[in-house]
């Protein structure tokens, strides 16, 4: 074998390894889910599917869970409204300090969510928002509206202003050349900005956890606190169906857009 | 050139279409972040509560009492670590999702990317039942006798190490790789015809061409890993403390907002001044090439 194709096989196995190391937590949990024990033990001993059962039977966390989809949905589409007007004046309009300002609006992500859920937390309980719906929602759509302007400002940049300006020119109204000519040319970035968007709250914890209320509580802060009372076997079913929901949600993502050139 | 600067000067101004999203920063964000700083300052009585005045009584017992310096020693050490092994495990991988020309690629780029997606408690508690006194690595390194009883892997540095570097690596694999693909190939083929070999041209061609990517991405890990809440709490556990678990605790449990208020705002100071700092790196970076 030459030199190079001993280098090629070298960096071929190692990125095996490297990958191997990035998936080992989700096939542990995977097969942990199945076992027949009351303990997590890997391999499972036995088969079983009692825990999957036991955790769609479960009022708590089928109530978390649809608290998830119903903010992540709102957030998402809130998202995309407001995050598709601020790219529109970015890059068709005149703004003064255009630098500064999109500079502000990308400003939650270099924030650590940490602070932003504690200083949420503080004021929440001042105007006596604490642990309602729209506080929540607020607060996610805070942190989801950077990945919409970012995913809408990057499509509508390679679209030409004249195209609407042209529509304009035949006589549609300025809001109907936009919704007829520019938003279908812009879709692949509204999907990956939404995409963005509704992980981004469907998953958050560090400023969920400070802001949700006793009753109403998000899945992923259901299952932080039920893995701090300690692990069984039910929270790797739950993790489990987590996980099959997003391999399926990302390869429709990848078959649909190529959302890996979003990232 | 004055054509467009002046069909841009006749057009409308754009602060109509951004006034919702600058509201929604304004209100529940700027304003929020402006008032944690007045409470930082507050004095805690135990016992009572909150008080009135004025006190630096926070920022002092943060920045000289040694149990808290110690925190935010370990959570230091932590963020330079799990960066540098972020950084050297990465790169080969970065390297050949940039230049591999398989058919493959993408779907490969996709199994970097799912854990990303994956929500981060489920990833976490993954490494839990992995790192558990009777999870699977003890069971295996029992199994094959290489130790005899199980070794301490969670709630300590090691295990804290070993699930963040999982949970950032992929971060850094994406900016790195976005960094080597948009390296001039050219270069490094006028190193090989000049006569030097694949590790001369790797070490003085490739790897300093792709510093601003390095730059970027280990700042990104070391900002994600200091801040980092959710996997610090679950592997560390309420005892093995980083300054984030140390400021979720004076919030949620202790109830000791002030103090909570002066360490969230230390660790905000750590992670801004990174980040402009390697924005303005980047900009001198760009001027230069």
């Amino acid at each position: 074998m030459s030199a190079a194709g001993a280098r090629r096989v070298a960096l071929g196995a190692y990125v095996t390894l490297v990958l191997i190391f990035l998936m080992l937590p989700v096939l542990v949990i995977v097969l942990a889910a199945f076992t027949a024990t009351s303990y997590l033990t890997i391999p499972p001993k036995g088969l079983t599917l009692k825990w999957f059962v036991q955790v769609l039977a479960d009022r708590d966390y089928v109530a978390a869970l649809l608290y998830s989809l119903k903010l992540a949905f709102v957030t998402t589409v809130s998202a995309l409204l407001i995050g598709t007007l601020a790219a529109y004046a970015l890059v068709r309009r005149r703004v003064p300090g255009a630098a500064i300002v999109s500079g502000l609006l990308m400003a939650p992500l270099a924030f650590p969510g940490i602070v932003i859920g504690v200083a949420l937390l503080q004021y929440y309980s001042m105007v006596g928002m604490r642990g309602s719906f729209l506080g929540l929602a607020l607060a996610h759509l805070v942190l989801c509206v950077p990945y919409t302007l970012r995913a809408v400002i990057a499509s509508l940049s390679g679209v030409d202003p004249d195209l609407e300006n042209a529509a304009c020119t035949l006589g549609a109204h300025r809001l109907e050349a936009f919704a007829r000519v520019t938003l279908p040319l812009i879709r692949p970035g509204l999907i990956a900005g939404g995409l963005f968007a509704f992980i981004t709250s469907f998953d958050n914890v560090p400023v969920s956890i400070f802001l949700v209320g006793v009753r109403d509580v998000t899945l992923p802060v259901k299952i932080f606190t039920a893995i701090e009372y300690g692990v069984d076997p039910s929270i790797a079913a739950l993790s489990t169906l987590l996980i099959a929901a997003t391999a399926i949600f990302l390869v429709v993502a990848e078959r649909w857009i190529g959302f890996h050139r979003f990232i | 050139m004055n054509a467009g600067q002046s069909t841009r000067a006749s057009l409308r101004s754009g602060y109509g279409l951004l006034s919702p999203s600058l509201l929604l920063l304004l209100v529940i964000f700027l304003a929020p972040l402006a008032l944690m700083l007045p409470m930082s300052f507050k004095p805690y009585i135990a016992g009572q509560g909150i008080g009135t005045g004025f006190t630096l009584e926070h920022f002092v017992k943060a920045l000289t009492d040694d149990y808290y310096l110690e925190i935010a020693g370990r959570t230091l050490m932590l963020g330079g670590i799990v960066t540098s092994l972020c950084l050297v495990i990465g790169y080969p991988l970065a390297f050949f999702l940039a230049r591999t020309r398989s058919r493959l690629r993408s779907w490969l780029i996709l199994l970097v990317i799912f854990p990303l997606l994956l929500n981060l408690v489920v990833r976490t508690f993954g490494w839990i039942a992995l790192l558990a006194n009777r999870g699977l690595i003890n069971d295996a390194l029992i199994t094959l006798g290489l130790i005899a009883t199980p070794i301490k892997l969670l709630f300590n540095f090691t295990g804290l190490l070993i699930g963040l570097t999982h949970i950032f690596l992929p971060f850094m694999v994406l900016v790195l790789m976005a960094a080597i693909e948009h390296l001039p190939r050219d270069v490094e083929d006028a190193a090989r015809s000049l006569g030097a070999g694949w590790l001369v041209t790797f070490w003085k061609v490739t790897l300093p061409l792709s510093l601003p990517g390095i730059v970027s991405g280990s700042i990104l890990v070391f900002v994600l890993t200091v801040s980092a809440l959710v996997t610090p709490r679950l592997l560390g556990g309420p005892t093995y403390k980083v300054m984030s678990t140390l400021i979720f605790e004076q919030f949620l449990q202790l109830l000791n907002w002030p103090l909570g208020s002066a360490l969230a705002f230390l660790l905000t100071l750590v992670s801004v001044i990174l980040i402009a700092g390697s924005s303005a790196l980047a900009r001198r970076a760009g001027a230069a090439a």
